[in-house]
């Protein structure tokens, strides 16, 4: 099945070409034919040893965008909620960006913030549109993205204008469609001087796996903080168990401003996600929490980037992975130092807890550091719980099954801190269904 | 044998670690009420016989027979020993990141008392129990163990025991690491939790818990073995003159 993948392209005359203005339609083709000549990366080659790329080959000409599953509405309702309780500034749904609703912006227009579609910000705010758009997620990072740089049907755009402050979240939720569907959402969001932004990212629904074919989606995300800006971007991952999904996140941040990115992944089959950092002035601060929970068969395969260009900058990662069953987890971390960026900070931690054999987890630091004058440290560690931990437990009374729980909940408090509170209970609720008969 | 008077009482019993016996056939019997103690120099066996009873998985009893108020100790996991009414005080608590003092003893003591059980007086519990062992109430929130100095565990491992009210506690080295008002606090925490119907086994390589916790029985090991026992005097004894005369009355080189 992999082998006839290799001769899938995208055709010459497809919709998803012509939409736009003539710069976007360039940028589009420019994509496409990117996609057409690059070959499918070898097994073997970086980023793809434990993953094979076929698996995110898809033939646009046979997947619909259109068809959606029914238990949205009931996540949907839960935002809408938190929406109605104060707890949210605004709900996004984005159904492959073939339908995205709004709702509660009214608010945030009357502060000058923008919230619209890609397509209506590309006539309303050319000039910043294009120059951000494709900035930071093109043909060059790879592959798959220069896919969804072809094939994007709409996306959504937000800005927020110097010194405007939204207090709480802005909440997307990204439905993949049911069986053999195919998306490609795209988010691009800039976060003026001194603004602040918290931005959660939901990657929902997905082909019911009763049978039927799988969903697939291929998302691409880019952020950029202007000096002294606060952003906060939460990627949630709950997609069905039978879903297909690539994700490339990147992030450039200026002088003073501060990224706070928090990824939590629970759902989908097959999931390849990377998260890019760009340190890009003085002062800037980057700080990445990672949170991956793997069962059954699942397969998790995540990259980060925290890329130094400036000096005198900072950034921290903790990613934890938790497995059981059969699930597979590869994180791999890059620390790049640039020769001139002197004088800066970068931490990199690791952690993975195999909760039975027949898990899988495996860590890849990588640091390009080419200047002497900085601080950087990383660590990883793979293994199963502590059964010394277990025994303290039970020697006050406490059941093996709960003293694990407490256990892996101990393991993972400290990202769960970090989580705005809309999404907190939704998240510690993943947490508890997973340690369910252990 | 089952050793009806007491509450806590084991015979004979041999552990090994690794692979290599280092309790050689320990026997004990506790009565309600008693206070003993087991002294010994370092590397003679009473952490591992402490673990072993509490069904540590890094230590194999090989024989002997254990019997808490009546049921056979052995045959259960760690948990059932607990919740039986054992208690043991690490001499080295392991830290638990991420999970509070508070969520922990909580979960305790829910599991002591049954998954039905009102559990609305524990906040008011926990706190009169932190406060008589002068235990700062940011501490409650606190991940267990992780970053306290080896005297504030050995505070929380008493606290831990003054909430869960255990029939029998084993108190492994709990004076090591605490300064003399720290111990003093300890010793009324301990002589607090002490009634006619209570068991406590002071594990000890010092006296210096003694001269506030007194013992009514006070016994020698060497070398995975009770080589002598006796009354409270003998722990001054041992003060006094050390564990090499003992070793070299019962025969044995009494090592560190
Ligand atoms: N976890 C362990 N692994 C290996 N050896 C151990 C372990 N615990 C104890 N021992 C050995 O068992 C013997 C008794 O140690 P221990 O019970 O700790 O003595 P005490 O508590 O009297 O100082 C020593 O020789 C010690 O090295
Ligand atoms: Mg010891």
């Amino acid at each position: 099945m992999s082998e006839a993948k290799h001769d899938i392209i995208i055709p010459d005359i497809i919709p998803e070409l012509e939409r736009g203005p003539l710069w976007l339609r360039q940028k589009r083709r420019f994509s496409r034919e990117a996609y057409n000549d690059a070959p499918i990366p070898p097994r073997g080659l970086h980023l793809w040893r434990y993953t094979d790329p076929a698996a995110f080959v898809v033939d646009r000409t046979t997947s619909s965008d259109t068809a959606y599953h029914d238990n949205y509405d009931v996540i949907e309702k839960v935002e809408l909620h938190n929406l109605s309780e104060g707890h949210l500034s605004g709900l996004v749904s984005d159904f492959g960006g073939r339908e995205i609703r709004f709702h509660g912006f009214d608010r945030l227009r009357d502060q000058g913030i923008v919230v619209t579609t890609l397509s209506e910000a590309v006539e309303r705010y050319p000039g910043l549109v294009e120059r951000y758009l494709y900035e930071l997620v093109n043909a060059g990072v790879g592959k798959f993205e220069a896919m969804n740089g072809a094939l994007w049907n709409d996306g959504i755009f937000i800005h927020v204008p110097d010194g405007e402050v939204i207090e709480k979240p802005i909440h997307l939720l990204r439905e993949a469609g049911s069986s053999d569907s195919a998306q490609f959402p795209r988010a691009l969001v800039v976060v003026g001087q001194n603004a602040q932004l918290t931005l959660i990212d939901e990657y929902g629904g997905g082909a019911a796996g009763n049978g039927s074919g799988g969903s697939y989606s291929n998302g691409a995300v880019e952020m950029f903080g202007l000096p002294d800006s606060r952003t906060r971007y939460v990627m949630l991952q709950r997609q069905s168990s039978v879903t297909t999904s690539y994700l490339t996140h990147r992030a450039r941040i200026d002088r003073g401003a501060n990224m706070l990115t928090i990824a939590l992944s629970f759902g989908g089959a097959v999931t390849k996600q990377n998260f890019g950092v760009t340190l890009n002035g003085p002062g800037a601060e980057s700080n990445m929490y990672g949170l991956l929970f793997g069962s059954g068969n699942q397969h998790f395969d995540n990259h980060t980037i925290h890329h130094h260009a400036s000096g005198q900058t900072r950034s921290d990662i903790d990613f934890k992975v938790v497995l059981r069953d059969r699930a597979v987890s590869a994180y791999t971390g890059l620390i790049r130092i640039d020769r001139m960026a002197k004088s800066c900070e970068a931490y990199q931690e690791n952690r993975n807890l195999l909760l039975n054999l027949g898990t899988r987890a495996e860590t890849i630091p990588e640091l390009e550091i080419l200047n002497e004058d900085v601080m950087c440290s990383h660590g990883a560690t793979i293994g199963p719980i502590d059964p010394m931990m277990v025994f303290y437990l039970q020697a006050r009374g406490i059941r093996h099954q709960e003293a694990v729980r407490m256990i892996v909940s101990g393991f993972v408090s400290d990202t769960l801190r970090q989580v705005p509170r809309d999404l907190q209970e939704r998240i510690t609720g993943f947490v508890t269904q997973r340690l369910e008969h252990i | 044998m089952k050793n009806r008077k007491a509450v806590f009482s084991f015979s004979d019993i041999h552990v090994e670690v690794e692979g290599k016996e280092v309790v050689k056939g320990v026997s004990l019997a506790i009565a309600p009420g008693e206070i003993h103690a087991i002294m010994g120099p370092n590397g003679s066996g009473k952490s591992s016989l402490s673990n072993a009873l509490m069904g540590h998985p890094g230590y194999e009893i090989t024989g002997g027979e254990a019997y808490l108020d009546g049921n056979n100790l052995l045959e259960m996991e760690a948990d059932e020993r607990s919740r039986a009414g054992l208690f043991l005080a690490f001499q080295y608590p392991l830290a638990i990141p991420g999970v509070t003092v508070a969520n922990f003893l909580r979960a305790a003591l829910k599991s002591q008392r049954g998954p039905e059980a009102d559990m609305s007086d524990f906040r008011k519990l926990l706190k009169k129990k932190m406060a008589g062992l002068s235990i700062d109430e940011s501490f409650a929130t606190r991940y267990l163990n992780d970053g306290f100095s080896g005297g504030e565990k050995k505070r929380i491992e008493i606290l831990q025991m003054s909430v869960l009210n255990p029939k029998v506690a084993l108190l492994d080295e709990t004076d090591s690491g605490l300064d003399i008002d720290a111990l003093k606090t300890v010793a009324a925490g301990i002589n607090q939790f002490h009634d006619e119907t209570k068991g406590i086994l002071l594990v000890t390589h010092y006296q210096r818990l003694l001269n506030y916790v007194k013992p009514h029985h006070v016994h020698v090991m060497i070398d995975g073995r009770l080589v002598k026992s006796g009354g409270p005097e003998l722990a001054l004894k041992l003060e006094e003159s050390g564990y090499d005369w003992v070793g070299a009355e019962a025969g044995l080189k009494a090592g560190a």
